[in-house]
């Protein structure tokens, strides 16, 4: 897989003010899941994301608390309206202290 | 294993060169070095292999989840097949009575045709139909004579020189006994047929697929999360201490620039046509000593990356090269080749002329026209099977409703006839990975 923490943002190529734009996030990341030995699970610190964060003009619109049974490089889908041009933020958090940011130029056309 | 020494005379090869020989001869040679002779470098489960069980039967290896049924006793795609294709026959029509019900079940029964993945006939539960063949919902109205309705089912091509239809009686498909239901179960297809409630019954009315839209987005196929991986591969020392990158310099993306259009493409020397991922499973053995076996996942992100470094760039096959316009009418041959139980040939489902299959319904899918080009999105994400297939393995996979045993993913067969479906799509933009059903 490719770089771990790529944060990759899929906004529609043309938006109009005021509407709700459905944006697609996907982000590279391992997603570690619980790991069995013996049948018991393996008490450690795994990595994956547990905190997504959406900013949009630096206001936070969302925030989404996630655990391990989500995928292997998660692709998540959210819809904001576009009231103003401005930047979108998605920040990811994992259980190392990882921080994993793209955004997104929300402009009008 | 070690290979069998043919030659009588040792030599020590270098780099291709022959640098000092037994006989004393240390000149080096300035003819073309024979092709190296093509060993298969293809996954367990593509290469065709047949296996015999302890009770003596013969089981085609093939992969998970596909039919293991053997279909030796049909010609196959294999040049040295020389096999002649079902003969016509001619049976005659049993004498008992046929019994409707009986012959409607096996109309639909998906182990037999199904026919109704080419006929449509009445019945909500008939779905979904295909197109391809005559619309049958009021057949018994023609008032034909039941032996006339046997006799094309048994093998149309005495009445019908040019059907597409298989010859169910003569490949052994179907028994004379229940061709005789069928013929039975026709009888009663008779009009008015009552208004139709679902538009995706009737293949006639039916809307046609859309796709699956952006093929090139990563959030919306995954396929190219995958090729973007192989950049690891790239940079990766095979056993042999190197990587692609240390003779290819710069990433995939702009070493590779314009590469994958010229393939599928004859290359000396191996003397045969090679396509991306038949060249990655031959030359990087070569080089970083890394197996990268045809239909393995590293040679499909591999090969998926390569022909991305061509995407957007016209297909520009040199055609007007002698080996490869010779590859290119053998595949051409093959197209057109009847080969397996159901007597088919690619042509018969993907091209239109004579009232062929291509842009009609055959169940539920739409069979693709071979003139608008059915390969430049290839190795493709398939949504249906959650995975990246390259074209080979499409084709393997042709080959089970053709009633074939398949070849080898790298046979050069399929080489050639990837070069001729290929070659539709000359001059048209590259678009890889593709996102299919």
């Amino acid at each position: 897989m490719a770089e771990i923490g790529r944060v990759r943002i899929r906004i529609p190529s043309s938006i109009k003010a005021g509407e709700i734009v459905r944006a697609r996030v996907l982000v590279i990341h391992p997603m570690e899941i619980v790991q069995r030995k013996d049948g018991k699970p393996v008490d450690k610190n795994y990595q994956f994301i547990n905190r997504v964060v959406v900013t949009y003009q630096d206001k936070e619109i969302a925030q989404f608390e996630t655990t391990q049974s989500i995928s292997e490089n998660p692709f998540f889908t959210f819809a904001f309206k576009a009231t103003e041009p401005g930047v979108l933020r998605v920040t990811f958090l994992d259980t190392h202290g990882g921080k994993y940011e793209g955004t997104a130029d929300i402009k009008f056309s | 294993m070690p290979r069998p020494l043919l030659g009588v005379v040792l030599c020590v090869v270098v780099g291709g060169f022959v640098a000092g020989c037994a006989k004393g001869e240390a000149k080096p040679s300035t003819a073309p070095t024979p092709p190296t002779p093509w060993v298969s470098r293809t996954v367990p489960e593509g290469r065709g292999d047949i296996k015999t069980l302890p009770d003596g039967k013969r089981q085609p290896v093939r992969y998970p989840g596909w039919t293991t049924e053997d279909f030796g006793r049909f010609r196959t795609y294999a040049y040295d097949d020389t096999r002649p294709e079902v003969p016509v026959a001619k049976a005659p029509m049993p004498a008992i009575a046929g019994d409707p019900k009986r012959g409607r079940s096996l109309f639909l029964d998906r182990n037999v045709g199904p026919c109704t993945g080419c006929h449509l006939i009445q019945g909500s539960d008939v779905w979904p139909a295909g197109n391809v063949g005559p619309d049958l919902s009021t057949y018994g109205d023609r008032n034909l004579p039941a032996e006339h309705t046997f006799n094309v089912i048994y093998d149309p091509r005495h009445l019908f020189p040019h059907s597409i239809m298989p010859p169910w009686g003569s490949s052994g498909v179907l028994k004379p006994e229940d061709i005789v239901q069928i013929v039975a179960f026709l009888g009663t297809q008779k009009g008015p047929v009552p208004p139709e409630k679902d538009p995706e019954r009737d293949p006639t009315t039916r809307a046609k697929p859309v796709g699956f839209g952006d093929n090139l987005d990563p959030t919306n196929n995954p396929a190219v999360l995958r090729a973007e991986g192989a950049d690891l591969l790239w940079s990766k020392q095979g056993p042999s201490g190197k990587a692609c990158a240390d003779c290819h310099a710069s990433g995939p993306l702009q070493a590779m620039k314009g590469v994958a259009t010229r393939y599928p493409q004859f290359v000396a020397k191996y003397g045969r046509v090679l396509s991306i991922e038949d060249f990655l499973s031959v030359h990087t053995p070569e080089t970083t000593g890394a197996v990268l076996l045809e239909g393995s996942a590293d040679n499909l992100d591999l090969a998926m990356r390569v022909k991305m470094a061509s995407n957007e760039m016209p297909l520009s096959l040199d055609l007007t090269r002698a080996e490869n316009r010779a590859a290119l009418e053998r595949g051409k041959a093959s197209f057109y080749k009847s080969v397996g139980q159901r007597d088919h040939a690619c042509a018969d489902c993907h091209t239109v002329e004579n009232g062929r299959g291509a842009d009609k319904f055959l169940g539920g899918r739409l069979l693709a026209n071979v003139e608008r080009g059915l390969t430049r999105h290839f190795p493709t994400w398939r949504t249906s099977q959650g995975d990246v297939w390259d074209m080979r393995k499409r084709m393997q996979w042709c080959m089970t409703p053709l009633g074939v045993n398949m070849l080898a993913a790298d046979a050069v067969e399929y080489a050639e006839l990837e070069l001729y479906l290929t070659s539709f799509d000359q001059g048209k933009p590259m678009s890889v990975p593709g996102i299919r059903h």
